[in-house]
C-alpha cells in the first residue's frame, strides 16, 4: 500500500516535471521512449540523415551525393508513414509526402528523436498521433552567459566534392526576457565524385570474369541557402512560446541513375530549383492545477521548378515544370490533469493544402484536413497506459473537365500504449496502433496516371519492447533495449498498367507483412574527467510481399529492405577531444520482391570517424571538427544505379563569442 | 565541347572466360547452364529462341536470354555470361532485336547503342552509337535504324531520323530526316518504309515515310492512320503497318480519366508504288504486338480496350486475302498470360511464343502450339518483349 502510494506520488511528480519539460521541448514525457541523439553527439555527424542512420529499425534511402534525396523508412512501412516534425510542427508535403532529410540542418538543434509507433506526450497536437512513426527535430533555446546579451557564432566548413559551408548565427536577449536567434548558412558544392562500376560473375568451372571501371558522377552540384529567425519566450512565467520564420532556397543538378550511354551524351542535365518558406509558432500555457493548453500554427509555401532538358542538345527544346504548394495549419490542444494518475488530452488540428502546377490537364487540387484526437492516460502503480482515438477527415477538391469536384476520405485511428516499470531500471512496453496515410496529390491527381478513387494506405502495428539498465554504477552504465514488432501494411499504393498498357495508374494493391526485431546496447564509462563507450545496434526485418499469390513476387522480401542491418559505434571524450567511430553494415537487398540473383544488391559496410576539439579562449569557444566518411572507400549503392561516394571528408571551424 | 557525363578512366578486366578451346562445331555458349523447360526439339529448324528483355527505364537491366532447343534449357542473361568484360552489359531499354546473316542486332533505346552479336555464341562484335534508336531493318549492304533523335516528351515538335549503318564496317554512314518519332521500319523492293508515330505530339502523325535506298532520300509519304507503329512487308508489294489509333484523355464528372477513341486502332495494308496508291484497313484488329511468319501476320491486342475491359486476343491475318482469325486468349491455355508484350511465331510448326511482362517483377516467356495449347514457359528478365528464332 505504502509502495503504491509512493508510486503515485512519484508519478505525479514525474507528470509535473514532464509538463514543465514539454514547455521547453515537445519530445519529453512520452510513454514510449524514443531513440534520441542529443546535441553533443550531433557534433560528430555531418547531417541529419547521418544521425538517423544510427537508429534501429530505420533504413535511410540515399540517392548519393551532397544534393541527393535522402528519406527515412521506419520499420519497413515506407517513408510516407514517417512524419517529420520541427519544433513540434510537421513538415508536410502534400504533393508526395517525402521529406528530404538532406535539406534539414543540424545547426541549432538540441536533439533528434525517433518515435517508432506512438508518441504520447502531454499537450501534443492531434497530428502527432496520426503517423505510424515520427521524427522530431528540436531546436535549443539560446543560453546567455551572465551579464551577456549577445552571442555570435561563425562557422566555416570545407570538404570533399569542392564543398564549402559557411554559417553565421546571432543570438540576442531582449530586456523583456524574450530572446532571438537569426542564423543563416549556405552550401556550395560541385558535388562530383568518382565511383566504381563493377560486375563479376563466377562460372561453373570456377573462373571469375567481369569488369571494374571508374567513372565520375556529374551534374550533381548543389547551391543552397538557409536563413531563419527565431523568437523565444522568456524562461520564466506560465506561458512559453516560440516563433520561427524560415527560408530555404536551392538549385541543384539531378544526376539521375547511372546506366550505359553511347555517343558522348550526358546521362542527365536535369535541374531542380526549390524555394521553401514558412512561418510557424507554438504556444503553451498552464491554467492552474488542472488545465493547460497549447496552440500551434504554420503558414508555408514551396516552389519546385523542374527543368527537364532533352538528352540531346541542341535538337530539342527544354521542358519546364513548376509546382507550387501553399499550406496553412492551425492546432489547439488542451490537457486536463484530473487526478495525479489520470489525465486527458484533447486536440484539434486543421490544415489546408493547395497545389498549383503548369502541367497539361492539371487538377489543381486543394485539400482540407481535420484531425481530432482524444487521449486518456492513466497510471496504476508501476503500470501506465494510454488510449488514443484519432479521427482524420480529408476533403479534396479538384478540377475536372466540367467543374470543380470533390471527394471525402476519412479514417479512424485507434492506438494503445502500455508501459510497466517492473523494477527501478527495467521496463516493458506494448503498442497496438492502426494508422492510415492518405494518398498524396501525385497519387490522386497526376495527369492521366493518378487515380481519384484511391483509399488510404492502412498500417497496423503491434509491438513489444523492453528496456533494461543492466549496469548503473556511478562510473559506468549499460542499457539494453529490445523491441519486437509485427506490422501489416494493406492497400499499399502502387503503380500498375491499365487495360491500355501504355497508361499506368495507381492502385491500392500492395500488401506487406513485416516481422522485426530491434536490439541496442549502450555502454559508457567515466574515466577521470573523460568518458568513453560503445553502442551496438542491430535490426532484423522480414518484410514479405503478400500482394499477389500468383506472382513471382509473392512472399519475397520487399525492395530495398535488408533482413539484417546494424552499426557499432565507439566514442571517447577526453579534455576537450572527442572522437567517434561508427561501423555501419547492411545486408543484401533486392530491387524487386522477386528475390532472384539478378535483382540482388550487394551488402555494404562503411566506416565513419569524427574528431573534434573544443578550445576555450578568454571564455569564447573555438571548435575544430573533422569528419571522415567511408574510410574504407566502400563502393556501394543504397538505391540501384545510384552509386554512393567513396571516402570523403569535411573539416569545419566554429567560433563562438558568448 | 559538351562534357561527358561519364568518363571512363580505366577498364580492368581481371580474367577472361575459360572454355574457349572447344572444337569448332559446338557453340561456345553450349556451356551456359539454364533452367530446363523440357522441350527437346532437336530436329527443329531452329537452334535457339532469342529473347530480349527491355528492362526497366534507366535501370540498365536489359538482358538477352535464349532457349536452346537441343536440350530445352532456358538461359538467362546470355550476353552478360558470354561478354563479362563489357562495361555495363547490354545497357538500358532494349527495344528491338533482329537476325541478319548470322548476326544478332540489338537496338538499345535508353543507352543509344545498336549492338551487333555473333548469333552463334552471343559474343559482341561491335557497338554502334545511335541516339534514341527504336527499330531496325536491313537490306544487303546496310542496317537502317529509326530514331527519335532529340525529341522530348512535351517539347516542341522534332523530326526523327533514320540512321544507316554499313554492314561491313559497323559505322554510321548516312542519316535522313523522316516524320516525328519514327517507330517500325521495313525494307521492301529497294525502299525503306518508316512508320511515323508523332507519339510525343498532341496530334499524332499519320504517315509512312518512303525512302529510296539507292539515293537514301525520302521520295514520298503514304498517309495511313494515326500513331503508326509496327511494320511488316509481305513480298507481294505491300507493306503492313499497325496503328494505335487516335485517342484523347478526358475526365468524367468524378474526375476519372477516360480514354476516348476518335479513330480506332488497327492494322493497315498499303502500297506506295501501285497506281493508284492503296491503303486498306483490316477491320477489328487490335495490335499491341505483332510479327510476320510465313503467309500470316500474327498480332495480339486487347479487343475490349475501347470499353476499358480485358480481352486479349490473338489475330491471325492472311497476307494474301486479308482474312482474320481472332481467338480470345481467355478461352485457351494462353489465358495464363498476364500481359502479352511480344509475339514470335515459328512458321513451320505454327508454335507461338508470347512474352509476358510483369510490371513488378521478372516476366515470362510462354510457348503454345498453333491451337494455343501450352508447351512450356520460362521465367525471363524484366519486361521480355522482343524475340527472334535462330
Amino acid at each position: 500500500m505504502a509502495f503504491l502510494l509512493l508510486g503515485t506520488v512519484a508519478a505525479a511528480q514525474e507528470m509535473a516535471d514532464t509538463l514543465r519539460a514539454s514547455v521547453v521541448s515537445s519530445v519529453s514525457g512520452s510513454l514510449l521512449t524514443p531513440q534520441r541523439i542529443t546535441s553533443e553527439r550531433l557534433g560528430t555527424v555531418t547531417g541529419v540523415s547521418e544521425a538517423i542512420r544510427r537508429f534501429t529499425g530505420v533504413q535511410v534511402r540515399d540517392y548519393g551525393g551532397v544534393g541527393g534525396l535522402k528519406t527515412v523508412n521506419v520499420r519497413s512501412l515506407g517513408s510516407e508513414h514517417t512524419a517529420v516534425f520541427v519544433d513540434g510542427v510537421q513538415i508536410s508535403h502534400a504533393q508526395n509526402m517525402q521529406v528530404d532529410l538532406g535539406r534539414l540542418n543540424l545547426e541549432g538543434l538540441t536533439s533528434i528523436s525517433l518515435f517508432s509507433g506512438q508518441k504520447t506526450s502531454p499537450l501534443q497536437s492531434a497530428k502527432e498521433y496520426s503517423s505510424a512513426s515520427a521524427l522530431y527535430l528540436e531546436s535549443a533555446g539560446p543560453v546567455f552567459s551572465r551579464g551577456r546579451r549577445d552571442n555570435l557564432k561563425l562557422s566555416l566548413g570545407a570538404g570533399s566534392f569542392m564543398t564549402l559551408t559557411p554559417g553565421l548565427s546571432w543570438e540576442h536577449l531582449f530586456k523583456s526576457g524574450v530572446s532571438a536567434r537569426i542564423s543563416t548558412d549556405a552550401v556550395s558544392s560541385k558535388g562530383e565524385y568518382r565511383f566504381h562500376v563493377h560486375d563479376f560473375r563466377q562460372y561453373p568451372d570456377g573462373t571469375v570474369a567481369g569488369y571494374d571501371t571508374t567513372m565520375t558522377r556529374t551534374n550533381c552540384d548543389l547551391t543552397s541557402i538557409r536563413a531563419e529567425a527565431l523568437l523565444f519566450s522568456p524562461r520564466s512565467g506560465d506561458a512559453s512560446w516560440n516563433i520561427r520564420a524560415y527560408f530555404y532556397g536551392s538549385g541543384r543538378g539531378l544526376p539521375g541513375p547511372v546506366y550505359k550511354k553511347g555517343g558522348d551524351y550526358p546521362l542527365s542535365l536535369d535541374r531542380q530549383t526549390d524555394r521553401d518558406a514558412f512561418l510557424q509558432g507554438r504556444y503553451y500555457r498552464s491554467l492552474g492545477d488542472i488545465w493547460s493548453v497549447a496552440g500551434r500554427a504554420k503558414l508555408s509555401f514551396n516552389h519546385l521548378e523542374y527543368t527537364d532538358f532533352p538528352e540531346l542538345l541542341p535538337e530539342g527544346s527544354p521542358a519546364r515544370y513548376n509546382y507550387r504548394t501553399h499550406s496553412a495549419y492551425l492546432s489547439g490542444s488542451a490537457m486536463a490533469r484530473i487526478s495525479d494518475v489520470f489525465s486527458l488530452n484533447i486536440a484539434q488540428d486543421v490544415q489546408y493544402d493547395y497545389l498549383d502546377a503548369d502541367l497539361r490537364g492539371f487538377a489543381f487540387p486543394g485539400r482540407f484536413s481535420s484531425w481530432s484526437s482524444l487521449s486518456a492516460r492513466a497510471g496504476v502503480g508501476s503500470v501506465e497506459a494510454s488510449v488514443t482515438l484519432l479521427y482524420l477527415g480529408v476533403w479534396d477538391t479538384f478540377l475536372t473537365a466540367m467543374s470543380r469536384s470533390g471527394a471525402y476520405r476519412d479514417a479512424l485511428m485507434p492506438s494503445f500504449v502500455v508501459r510497466w516499470d517492473a523494477a527501478e531500471r527495467l521496463s516493458f512496453n506494448g503498442l497496438a496502433k492502426r494508422s492510415y496515410r492518405m494518398p498524396t496529390f501525385n497519387d490522386l491527381y497526376y495527369t492521366i496516371v493518378g487515380t481519384k478513387t484511391l483509399d488510404p494506405e492502412d498500417a497496423l502495428q503491434f509491438g513489444l519492447g523492453a528496456e533494461w539498465g543492466l549496469v548503473h554504477s556511478g562510473s559506468s552504465d549499460l542499457d539494453v533495449k529490445v523491441d519486437a514488432y509485427r506490422n501489416r501494411l494493406k492497400n499499399k499504393i502502387i503503380a500498375v498498367p491499365t487495360s491500355n498498357q501504355f497508361r499506368w495508374s495507381m492502385y491500392n494493391l500492395g500488401v506487406v507483412e513485416i516481422l522485426g526485431v530491434d536490439l541496442s546496447a549502450d555502454y559508457s564509462i567515466k574515466i577521470g574527467r573523460g568518458e568513453c563507450g560503445a553502442i551496438v545496434r542491430y535490426t532484423f526485418q522480414q518484410a514479405r510481399d503478400r500482394s499477389d499469390r500468383e506472382a513471382l513476387t509473392w512472399g519475397g522480401q520487399i525492395p530495398y529492405i535488408p533482413v539484417h542491418s546494424g552499426s557499432v559505434n565507439v566514442f571517447g571524450d577526453l579534455s576537450g577531444w572527442r572522437t567517434d567511430i561508427t561501423l555501419f553494415a547492411t545486408g543484401e537487398r533486392y530491387t524487386t520482391s522477386a528475390n532472384l540473383p539478378a535483382y540482388r544488391l550487394s551488402p555494404w559496410t562503411t566506416l565513419d570517424a569524427a574528431i573534434s576539439k573544443n578550445l576555450s579562449i578568454h571564455g569564447n569557444d573555438l571548435t575544430l571538427k573533422l569528419c571522415l566518411n567511408n574510410l574504407l572507400n566502400e563502393q556501394y549503392e543504397i538505391v540501384d544505379n545510384y552509386p554512393m561516394p567513396g571516402f570523403n571528408c569535411h573539416f569545419a571551424v566554429l567560433v563562438s563569442w558568448r | 565541347m559538351k562534357k561527358q557525363a561519364l568518363l571512363v578512366f580505366s577498364a580492368v578486366v581481371l580474367a577472361m572466360v575459360a572454355g574457349c578451346q572447344k572444337d569448332e562445331t559446338t557453340s561456345r555458349d553450349a556451356d551456359l547452364a539454364g533452367v530446363n523447360v523440357a522441350v527437346g526439339e532437336k530436329k527443329g529448324a531452329f537452334s535457339k529462341l532469342f529473347v530480349l528483355n527491355e528492362g526497366n527505364f534507366q535501370k540498365n537491366n536489359s538482358t538477352l536470354d535464349f532457349l536452346r532447343f537441343s536440350d530445352g534449357n532456358y538461359v538467362s542473361d546470355a550476353f552478360g555470361s558470354m561478354n563479362p568484360a563489357v562495361v555495363q552489359g547490354l545497357g538500358d531499354t532494349g527495344n528491338d532485336l533482329a537476325l541478319n546473316n548470322g548476326k544478332l542486332w540489338l537496338v538499345m533505346n535508353g543507352s543509344g547503342y545498336v549492338h551487333v552479336l555473333d548469333a552463334k555464341d552471343e559474343t559482341l562484335l561491335a557497338s554502334v552509337a545511335v541516339p534514341d534508336p527504336r527499330y531496325i531493318a536491313f537490306d544487303n549492304s546496310h542496317a537502317y535504324v529509326s530514331s527519335y533523335a532529340g525529341a522530348i516528351y512535351g517539347g516542341d515538335e522534332v523530326k526523327g531520323k533514320v540512321y544507316r549503318i554499313d554492314l561491313k564496317t559497323y559505322k554510321v554512314d548516312g542519316e535522313v530526316e523522316v516524320g516525328s518519332q519514327p517507330e517500325g521500319v521495313v525494307v521492301s523492293d529497294n525502299s525503306l518504309y518508316v512508320a511515323n508515330s508523332g507519339g510525343y505530339n498532341y496530334v499524332h502523325e499519320k504517315t509512312v515515310s518512303v525512302i529510296d535506298l539507292s539515293t537514301f532520300k525520302v521520295v514520298g509519304t503514304l498517309e495511313v492512320a494515326s500513331n503508326l507503329h509496327y511494320m511488316a512487308a509481305d513480298g507481294q508489294g505491300h507493306i503492313w503497318v499497325s496503328s494505335y489509333g487516335e485517342s484523347s484523355w478526358s475526365q468524367d464528372s468524378e474526375g476519372n480519366w477516360i480514354q476516348s477513341m476518335s479513330e480506332p486502332m488497327g492494322l493497315y495494308r498499303a502500297s506506295y508504288y501501285s497506281m493508284p496508291r492503296v491503303v486498306q484497313a483490316v477491320k477489328d484488329v487490335h495490335v499491341s504486338c505483332m510479327t510476320k511468319a510465313g503467309e500470316y501476320i500474327y498480332a495480339i491486342g486487347n479487343a475490349a480496350e475501347m470499353t476499358g475491359g480485358y480481352d486479349n486476343t490473338l489475330y491471325k491475318i492472311g497476307i494474301r486475302d486479308m482474312s482474320v482469325t481472332a481467338t480470345s486468349l481467355s478461352k485457351t491455355d494462353a489465358a495464363k498470360v498476364g500481359n502479352p508484350y511480344g509475339i514470335c511465331v515459328a512458321y513451320e510448326t505454327g508454335d507461338i511464343y508470347i512474352a509476358d511482362a510483369d510490371y513488378t517483377g521478372p516476366g515470362k516467356v510462354w510457348c503454345f502450339t498453333k491451337d494455343l495449347k501450352e508447351k512450356w514457359s520460362a521465367v525471363a528478365g524484366m519486361l521480355p518483349a522482343h524475340m527472334a528464332l535462330y
